[in-house]
């Protein structure tokens, strides 16, 4: 029972990171479809940064920059280009994607996956099982608690939440939405970059291609389903994340009996699923996209 | 600067930005970026055989594209096209595999109908969530892209395995010479037919029948055409299922031509460039035949990146990826200038 | 004689969007602790004004000045700083808000931080200090228009306002909420506060309002003058300009700009000389009709009512009380619980909007910009939609053929165009809707709804709104007219219904009292 928590944990954490980024972003008023290549860009300075220079502090830091101005780059895209948001956000997935492989190969000459020497702090073998938990895990929680607090008890969280909904009513009390967007967009950067760390150095220490496998369209679908609210849609990723880890349980399980690629599909499947309850319950999508339509500030 | 050649320049523009983006990041990396875009250029337009390669990936992604075209016409972001491309590849190859030995004129056309189906009913069920249920397609396209990739995994590594795999890719039994329609890594005129018949049939029903300015008119505000008694679910689920349809016909060819078997982790970024092909184009018809033929010249000249440059092929993708972040921009530059300058009168 | 500063005073103020110049050197002032009213007509620059003041619009010249020290431009923190709040036309309170939240997310000072105990108590205060009877932990989208407004004065009062603007806070009221507000005012300006109201009803000038300012065509043409030494029909002249005038009829003019007195508020109805009902079966029969609530609005119960061939049958009412799910009702795009419809005599209760409109069913629907084009198609795409769904969907067109029509069906509605290639967002509102009603007011057009249809419009479009629907009804056709404007429906209709909370609350033959109709809008008795 503790390892499955464990696993839950673990699995869990760079999702939620990511999710109160999407949180952040989509309460702004932009639907971020970035988030994977965010995130895969703090997967690879977490692990390169390491090796190159030694210190994990280093290769967080680099992540966290990155991360940063590759949001505000977005921003700028979206805001100041005024390209389409959805659009603008899978080509920044595909730059975060092909270009940590370019970086890779650049540095190691192939594209073989890198090992880090060690990975983030961990509890320690005073907690047993849970001993193996990083301290961005342990974190975890306190910054769902803190994005909480931001987004629904402050006034500047209520601003951010008027520039997604009414951004006229935005800017009749003197609030930028084009501004409070690029803070939504910088500050979920960082809680990528974290999310990213975690997924590589909490627990392999490794970096590979490709290996957010979508995650972070996984984590803009908690968003949806948790209709942006930070509780609800930490608690959705949560739930993907345990369809996650059932899916390997129960390939250890039933490894030859049930097709080893249809349980990996199994967290994509729940998050169709998921999506769909959530409009259900909630009535309908946004209007089909207008392509030419002016946007309304 | 707002015409149909405005566009077409503005399109070229950002393009341009794009390429001179990624220009950058590749020398951050230590490459050399002229070397670069001049293999690209040899890679792509620069000799007979580049023109034939540049055919060879462009009129399969031209098919998938006009499949985007018409979707997102019709008003629904669906980016599905990898999985229904694949998903069409798959049921083609199902077909063409559990035929073998039947006559040509009898397997193949059952082949193309498998894959139009495959591609076809793999959008349906977004489609219907989009419809029936308002659940968002965005991400449920997307997660079918996943799923069905897993999907191609299975497929060759147990039903349709090729059990004389050398076991680097798996993947599944070449297809009998009698059922290619084209020769391997080539264009054939079997392929450039079906492309002409294709294109001309989607120039006409969009620009020529009453679907095209429904769908039109629906993609640009589907609130207006409800008030006008349009039934938007019918539309809008006719652009879902041919634009899957479309994606599912290209999985056929490249299972019948140049690729010759179902191959796992085969074209694993063809949707997302035919995506890219179809905003480039500025949803037009006409326009995606020029621009999928430049892009399929960017794949062919993928594989000389390693070769003459010492990129990695996926150089390509980072161009693709950096096209599509400025592609949808709608600002023209001079309105950058009054950004940094001095503040005009804001509505 | 040396008085104090003006509250407000701009000197040259002008404002471009792109080639649209919506005001033009444009020098007002306006004395302290006073009510003013600024008038013209839609598109007038009245609402660009306003926000101009509040500091939410930069004009490209030009001074503002607040009790005599001058406030950058363009700075909406710097405007509020010196005292000044606006309550907008569409109010700007996000619905998902609760009362508390859209008290705090536009203050100033005091902690950032609170918990949902300590939000609600801070503004309640507020609120019960202004009158405002709500929760502090009601929803925005769950209130009243009229309670919504209420809620947007308190947000604007937030901060200690010295000049209050209002930009048309009459047009979402019945007769006996502009009362009330009218109260309120004279209340907030002997506490001290300068008060400065948007409006474009002379009725509601001379009522409250101590001077008035006219501005025409993005200019001031008048004013400020003191309202006692005025009189409506300069006033009217001021606001529509002598050239449009002289083409109007008076009870037109009167109408336009709500000059009509209160009594006989109202005309008479539209001109003897129209033919009232003509015999014969009803354009529109509703039976009974009910639906579930909406999620524009409260459902319809039990709703009878019918049109005859030829005549105009007005809908008055408090928006939101049921006249969208009205028009959703009748268009197939809300589902019926109970009753029965019928076109011309033949039943469409579960027939589709297609058919419907195939057997002469018409709308002008309420957001033109939504409901009514694709603005970024071009014209002959958005003018030939209806006819495009007339038969299969996959037949063959002939777009230059098309085009060509269009552009003389636009010509013929006097629409100001250059190509039918031209997107529909490059029209002015006035020619938009022109383009709807070249499209939906055609010689098989039987039943036609024209919800709002005036709104946002000049003087000169809404006249020729006006001319087309009532040659519409001297053809035969039966038209439903809902609007929020009493002027213009006492002007026009054959007759008045008024709906109130889903319900039919009233029917008037004219001439019109303004009085029982807006009892009837609020269900008072009297």
């Amino acid at each position: 029972m503790d390892d499955a928590l464990v696993a839950i944990l673990r699995s869990g954490t760079p999702l939620v990171y990511v999710t109160l980024a999407g949180v952040l972003a989509q309460r702004a008023g932009i639907w971020h479809l970035g988030l994977e290549g965010l995130m895969i860009i703090g997967a690879c300075s977490a692990v390169v940064g390491t090796v190159q220079t030694g210190s994990l502090a280093v290769g967080l830091l680099i992540g966290i920059v990155l991360c940063v101005l590759a949001s505000a780059l977005l921003w700028f895209v979206i805001e100041i280009l005024r390209a389409n948001p959805i659009i603008a956000g899978l080509g920044l997935t595909g730059l975060g994607l092909g270009g940590t492989d370019l970086a890779v190969q650049a540095i190691y000459g192939s594209q073989a996956s890198v090992t880090a020497p060690f990975g983030l702090p961990r509890l320690g073998p005073e907690f047993g099982a849970f001993g193996v938990l990083s301290v961005l895990v342990v974190l975890m929680p306190f910054v769902v608690f803190g994005v909480w607090v931001l987004v629904r008890r402050t006034r500047w969280g209520l601003q951010l939440t008027a520039c997604g909904e009414h951004p006229f009513a935005a800017r009749s009390v003197g609030v930028s939405p084009s501004r409070m967007r690029l803070y939504a967009l910088c500050l979920g950067g960082v809680l990528c970059a974290l999310g990213g760390a975690e997924l590589s150095m909490g627990s392999l220490q490794i970096f590979a291609y490709g290996m957010t496998a979508g995650r972070g369209f996984m984590a803009f679908a908690a968003v949806i389903f948790g209709a942006a609210n930070p509780l609800g849609a930490t608690a959705a990723a949560f739930f993907f994340a345990i369809v996650q880890a059932l899916g390997i349980r129960a390939q250890l399980l039933f490894g030859d009996k049930v097709p080893h690629d249809l349980l990996l599909a199994l967290p994509y499947i729940a998050t169709v699923i998921g999506i769909w309850i959530s409009g259900r319950l909630r009535g309908g999508a946004r209007a089909a996209t207008a392509f030419g339509e002016l946007r309304d500030y | 600067m707002n015409g149909p050649l405005g566009q077409v320049f503005r399109a070229l523009v950002y393009v341009l930005i794009g390429l001179a983006l990624c220009g950058i990041i590749f020398e951050l990396a230590g490459y050399s970026a002229p070397l670069m875009f001049q293999s690209i250029a040899e890679g792509a337009f620069l000799s007979v055989r580049a023109w034939q390669n540049s055919l060879r990936w462009g009129l399969p992604l031209f098919l998938t594209a006009l499949g985007v075209v018409i979707s997102f016409r019709c008003g629904f972001f669906n980016i599905g096209a990898q999985g229904q491309f694949y998903m069409g590849a798959i049921a083609a190859t199902f077909v063409v595999d559990g035929l073998s030995g039947a006559p040509a004129f009898v397997v193949i056309p059952l082949t193309f109908l498998a894959g139009l189906a495959g591609g076809g009913l793999w959008a349906l069920w977004p489609g219907l969530l989009r419809v029936k249920s308002g659940t968002d397609e965005v991400i449920t396209t997307l997660m079918g892209n996943f799923i069905a990739t897993l999907f191609l995994v299975y497929v060759t590594s147990g039903p349709l395995k090729d059990p004389s795999g050398t076991g680097q890719a798996a993947s599944s039994r070449p297809v009998a010479e009698m059922y290619r329609i084209g020769a391997a890594n080539a264009v054939s005129p079997a392929i450039i037919a079906i492309c002409v018949l294709v294109g001309i049939g989607a120039w006409v029903l969009v620009n020529r029948t009453a679907f095209g300015v429904l769908s039109s008119l629906a993609g640009r505000n589907p609130i207006m055409v409800v008030w006008q008694g349009a039934k938007l679910s019918r539309l809008g689920l006719a652009g879902f299922v041919l634009g899957g349809a479309l994606a599912g016909l290209a999985g056929t060819i490249e299972v019948l031509g140049p690729i010759g078997r179902l191959s796992s982790g085969m074209l694993p970024t063809h949707g997302f460039t035919a995506i890219l092909i179809a905003l480039v184009a500025n949803l037009s018809v006409l326009a995606t035949a020029f621009v999928a033929i430049f892009f399929g010249g960017l794949a062919a000249a993928g594989l000389y990146l390693p070769v003459l440059a010492g990129l990695p092929a996926a150089a390509i993708d980072i161009i693709n990826a950096a096209i599509a972040l400025f592609i949808t921009a709608r600002a023209w530059p001079k309105r950058l200038a009054g950004f940094f300058g001095q503040r005009r009168s804001a509505p | 004689m040396n008085v104090e500063h003006n509250a407000i005073e701009v000197r040259d103020v002008s404002v471009e969007y792109g080639d649209v110049r919506a005001l033009v050197d444009v020098s007002v002032g306006f004395a302290p602790r006073r009510i003013h009213a600024v008038v013209g007509q839609n598109g007038a620059g009245k609402t660009t004004f306003a926000r101009v003041a509040a500091g939410i619009v930069q004009p490209v010249r030009g001074t503002l000045s607040i009790g005599g020290r001058e406030v950058p431009v363009g700075r909406v923190g710097a405007a509020r700083a010196a005292g000044i709040e606006i309550v907008h036309q569409s109010f700007a309170l996000p619905p998902s808000f609760t009362v508390a939240e859209a008290m705090e997310f536009g203050a100033e000072g005091g902690r950032g931080v609170f918990t949902r105990g300590e939000l609600e108590r801070r503004w309640k205060r507020h609120l019960e200090a202004l009158g405002v009877a709500v929760g502090p932990r009601e929803r925005i989208r769950d209130l009243p228009v009229e309670t919504q407004q209420a809620v947007e004065i308190a947000r604007a009062l937030v901060t200690d306002a010295k000049v209050l603007i209002l930009d048309e806070p009459t047009a979402v009221l019945s007769p006996s909420g502009v009362e009330k507000l009218f109260e309120r005012l004279r209340v907030m300006q002997a506490s001290g506060v300068t008060i400065l109201l948007i409006l474009h009803k002379i009725r509601e000038v001379l009522s409250i309002a101590e001077t008035v300012t006219v501005l025409r065509g993005g200019r001031l043409v008048e004013g400020p003058v003191e309202t006692s030494a005025t009189e409506p029909h300069r006033l009217a002249s001021a606001i529509i300009g002598s050239g449009l005038e002289g083409t109007l009829s008076a009870p037109d003019v009167d109408a336009l700009v709500g000059a009509a007195e209160e009594d006989d508020a109202a005309g008479a109805g539209p001109a003897a000389g129209n033919p009232v009902a003509a015999a014969g079966t009803p354009i529109l029969a509703m039976r009974g009709v009910s639906t579930r609530p909406d999620p524009e609005g409260p459902a319809l119960a039990d709703i009878t009512l019918s049109i005859a061939r030829g005549e105009i049958v007005g809908v008055a009412g408090v928006e939101g009380n049921g006249q969208r799910t009205l028009v959703r009702a009748l268009s197939h795009l809300a589902d019926l619980t109970a009753g029965d419809i019928a076109l011309d005599g033949a039943e469409v209760t579960r027939r589709p909007l297609a058919e419907r409109r195939a057997a002469g069913l018409r709308i002008i629907p309420f957001e033109r910009n939504t409901e009514g084009l694709s603005l970024s198609s071009p014209l002959w795409e958005n003018w030939s939609a209806r006819q495009l769904l007339l038969g299969g969907v996959l037949r063959l067109i002939n777009p230059a053929r098309i085009r060509k029509a269009c552009e003389a069906a636009l010509k013929s509605w006097d629409v100001r165009f250059s190509t039918p290639n031209q997107p529909a967002g490059s029209l002015s509102g006035g020619n938009a809707q022109k383009v709807i009603l070249a499209r939906e007011i055609d010689d098989s057009a039987t039943l036609i709804i024209a919800a709002q249809p005036t709104r946002g419009l000049d003087v000169g479009a809404t006249a020729f709104v006006w001319k087309a629907l009532r040659e519409a009804k001297a053809r035969g056709c039966g038209i439903l007219l809902i609007s929020s404007d009493l002027d213009e429906l006492f002007d026009i209709s054959d007759r008045v219904v008024v709906m109130l909370s889903g319900r039919i609350s009233g029917e008037f033959a004219p001439p019109y009292h303004l009085g029982e109709v807006g009892a009837a809008m609020t269900g008072a008795g009297r």
